[in-house]
């Protein structure tokens, strides 16, 4: 196993050594093959937590959520510099803001390219979504200079799709993995930044129980949300007697796209993000996600639903009643946080978990 | 309108028939008679800061009362859609759909004083309170069945269309959990800069393989071309003369506020579409023309002409107009009453579906925040403005990231004043009373300094 996972940096510098371009990637969904064809590379930013937001604060207001305004201060305090174009997909009314803020008024920045991704899976939205691909495709080809060939294509889809793999196979393995969950959770978000080279070797590097684990008296918790920042969130869970057994995170298994047969790659990039797991920033159907997320805590053993949310998340928000009324009617738990974008958690926050996981024992 | 088929469907028809057609309708009719008599014979007064609201206005309350008043009695006899406020409702219209617009109701809510009850009510079953406060207003009046108008229609049909906001598709997926009826999704991409022909596609594929066979399927007819065309001229027509209406403000002294504007955009948002709305909006022009020629103004003493940005602040939208007024300053213009009007040229009856496509990916609120920049910069010059109030919505962030920006580029480029000021559209939790006082008159005073 890699005992230090590289950092963002690190990868950005192999990156860079490979001749790509760095885009900085907002959240949530992309279609990184394109990227790879087109010799860049994502390294995306999800905030991040360390970053204080004063910059940010300058272009946006108090009640707007963290991530986008700690991303627009880092972007705009150091990540600007280090890169060659910022990505920033279309996936809430705050990320809407912060490409269009981005690209009309925070100047001077490199070149801002958009994506707006469809919010159903219908027979429209799969056309429009090939197009809107290629269209960001033109765009890319701008900045790195480079329009993808055949041979492009082949190696960008077999890179990404192995990385894409490879982060299904650890959830998959999840419950052999000889790794806590704070481990299992750097080596799933270090799918953020690293070449796909690198993450499919450190995701297979993953070392799994010799017999069977020994964590049989855990409270499992099922988690959703955004992100599970800061990661003390897993050692705090740990020491309660909690493990996380299943997730439903952005930053997690909401990404894990499954493959698909169709040749084309403009098709085939498509076919897999409108087969992503059920998301309201791609406008999943509530209900359809409250049963699945029902179905999903009884196939993981978890005992209750802990949902974390970033604070002024109305994606999240909104789904927040309804989930619970399904989940509690399904007999499971439900816990709703919500925490501020940062690096340590309250204690009134970790009270009212601790308090939830002992109900659940 | 469905045929009565069971001796309960004649019970349902014949209340309609009474309550609303005859009894109500007519009562209704009575009073705006009596309100535009009052009206007509309002006249200022020495200490009067406003001038007496546009006659019209008994014309438009009479319009809305009668539709709210039809919705009591809507279920059963026509089929009824729960419609975001920028959606294409012309295909609606012409398969006799009644509309009922959530946001509207909620607004109403807003001046009646009712919104906060029912925020709390959403609040009380776990609805954040950080969530657009329409939209709380909306679920808590689903919840509690609490509503100024007596009661809401349960819909046969939710329409979403994103291109105001993605709050609605979160809220939209709430009604439809709770209501169980179908539900369609018209995804509007946000244009960050020019409209792209995939995108135009994509919008019109939705109205022929999503909106049209799904309100075919729901009103149980086939969408007649003429009768589509037909309402398509009328929706033209009533924005086309909404616009004008706006635009009679470029006068100096202007014959309305952007407050009365709020309120007589009621019929072009909730009954578009319709021949009493296309005549509605032409008595309001002949009105305004005859003031214009006149030389009335709707501040007594007009001194400063300023613009409004984003949703007004239903719950204190008469004090606010009196406070403005009182120091000589009317709110001439408005990027949010504009939203209903600009779009008219882009209107083709003719091809109604496919010029809807553009239209309906093009209100303000689905265009970046440069081109509100740009409207608000067309504005200040079209209007001769001295200044800007951006209502800083605290729920509403589509329409109010990016605002800072706009108001140091305002104050920068145009010269002019720019107030940002901290509130919510529908909570009045969120307002308070002395710190936005004090922040209007310091913005009056900047509009003093600039003036001297
Ligand atoms: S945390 Fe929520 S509101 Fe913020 S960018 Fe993500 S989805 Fe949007
Ligand atoms: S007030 Fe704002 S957030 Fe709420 S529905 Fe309207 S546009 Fe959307």
């Amino acid at each position: 196993m890699h005992d230090t996972i590289p950092s963002r940096s690190g990868a950005l510098a192999v990156a860079r050594e490979q001749g790509r371009a760095i885009v900085a990637v907002l959240p949530y969904h992309y279609p990184r093959a394109l990227l790879r064809a087109h010799r860049c590379h994502p390294i995306e930013v999800w905030g991040p937590p360390f970053e204080p937001g004063d910059l940010g604060a300058l272009h946006f207001q108090a009640y707007t959520c963290g991530i986008v305004v700690k991303a627009t201060s880092f972007l705009v305090r150091e990540g600007f510099d280090r890169v060659d174009a910022v990505l920033v997909p279309h996936g809430c009314d705050a990320l809407q803001g912060m490409g269009s803020v981005l690209g009309d008024f925070v100047a001077p920045t490199p070149p801002v390219l958009t994506f707006y991704p469809p919010r159903r899976a219908r027979p429209a939205d799969r056309a429009y979504l090939v197009e809107e691909i290629r269209a960001l495709g033109r765009r890319l080809a701008e900045v790195s200079g480079h329009t993808p060939d055949e041979a492009d294509w082949a190696e960008a889809l077999a890179a990404e799709e192995a990385a894409d793999a490879a982060l299904a196979d650890l959830y998959h393995r999840r419950g052999r993995l000889d790794v806590d969950d704070r481990r299992f959770y750097e080596v799933v978000r270090a799918r953020e930044y690293l070449t796909a080279e690198d993450f499919t070797a450190l995701a297979a590097s993953l070392p799994e129980h010799d017999g069977a684990p020994d964590a049989d008296g855990d409270v499992g918790l099922l988690l959703s949300g955004i992100v599970a920042e800061p990661l003390d969130l897993f050692d705090r869970l740990r020491a309660m007697g909690a493990r996380v057994v299943a997730d439903d995170l952005a930053t997690g298994w909401r990404r894990v796209y499954p493959p698909s047969t169709l040749a084309d790659p403009y098709e085939r990039l498509a076919d897999r993000l409108l087969a992503a797991p059920p998301d309201p920033t791609l406008g999943a159907p509530l209900d359809a996600r409250a049963g699945l997320l029902v179905e999903r805590l009884r196939a993981s053993g978890a005992r209750g639903l802990l949902i974390y949310d970033v604070t002024f998340c109305e994606p999240e928000l909104f789904a927040v009643p309804v989930l619970r009324e399904r989940v509690t009617a399904a007999g499971f738990g439900v816990l709703h946080v919500e925490h501020e974008l940062g690096t340590t958690l309250p204690n009134q926050t970790l009270t009212r978990i601790e308090a939830f996981v002992e109900t659940l024992r | 309108m469905n045929l009565p088929t069971t001796l309960s469907d004649l019970r349902v028809h014949g209340e309609h028939l009474l309550q609303f057609q005859v009894l109500g309708s007519t009562a209704l009719r009575v009073q705006r008679l009596r309100n535009e008599r009052k009206l007509g014979a309002l006249r200022m007064g020495p200490d009067d800061v406003l001038a007496p609201p546009p006659r019209a206005l008994a014309r438009m309350q009479e319009l809305m009362s009668r539709h709210y008043l039809e919705g009591r009695y809507a279920n059963g006899v026509r089929k009824v859609a729960w419609v975001t406020s920028g959606a294409p409702w012309e295909p609606l219209e012409a398969l006799g759909f009644f509309p009922v617009y959530p946001e509207n109701h909620a607004a109403l809510c807003g001046v009646r004083r009712r919104a906060e009850a029912n925020c709390e009510e959403a609040e009380a079953h776990g609805y954040s309170r950080d969530l657009c406060s329409y939209a709380r207003t909306d679920i808590g009046t689903v919840l509690s069945g609490e509503t100024p108008v007596g009661r809401l229609p349960r819909p046969d049909l939710l329409v979403c269309c994103n291109n105001i906001c993605q709050t609605v598709l979160y809220w939209y997926e709430v009604l439809a959990h709770h209501f169980d009826c179908p539900l369609v999704v018209i995804d509007t991409p946000f244009l960050y800069g020019e409209a792209q022909e995939h995108q135009v596609a994509y919008v019109r594929r939705q109205f022929d393989e999503e909106l049209v066979p799904t309100a075919e399927r729901v009103a149980g007819r086939t969408l007649d071309e003429r009768e589509l065309v037909r309402v398509m001229l009328e929706a033209r027509d009533a924005s086309q003369l909404w616009r004008e209406v706006l635009d009679r403000s470029r006068h100096r002294p202007a014959p309305m506020t952007a407050f009365d504007g709020f309120l007589l955009m009621g019929p072009i948002v909730n009954l578009r579409g319709r021949r009493a709305t296309t005549e509605f909006y032409r008595d309001l022009l002949a009105e305004l023309d005859a003031r214009v020629e006149r030389g009335v103004g709707a501040v007594a003493h007009e001194r400063y002409r300023v613009a409004w940005d984003n949703l007004p602040i239903w719950y204190r939208l008469s004090k606010l107009s009196k406070l403005l007024a009182g120091r000589g300053v009317n709110v001439v213009a408005s990027t949010y009453t504009y939203a209903w009007g600009e779009l008219a040229p882009l209107m083709d009856p003719t091809d109604p579906l496919g010029s809807g496509a553009r239209v309906y990916l093009h209100p303000i609120l689905n265009r970046s925040t440069g081109h509100k920049l740009e409207a608000m910069r067309t504005m200040v010059e079209g209007f001769s403005l001295d200044g800007v109030i951006l209502h800083s919505d605290r729920s509403c962030k589509p329409y109010s990231l990016g605002q800072i920006d706009q108001r140091d580029q305002i104050v920068d480029t145009l010269g002019v004043p720019a107030l940002l000021l901290e509130a919510d559209h529908n909570d009045p939790r969120a307002w308070s009373e002395e710190q936005s006082v004090n922040r209007i008159e310091a913005f009056i005073e900047m509009l003093e300094t600039a003036a001297s």
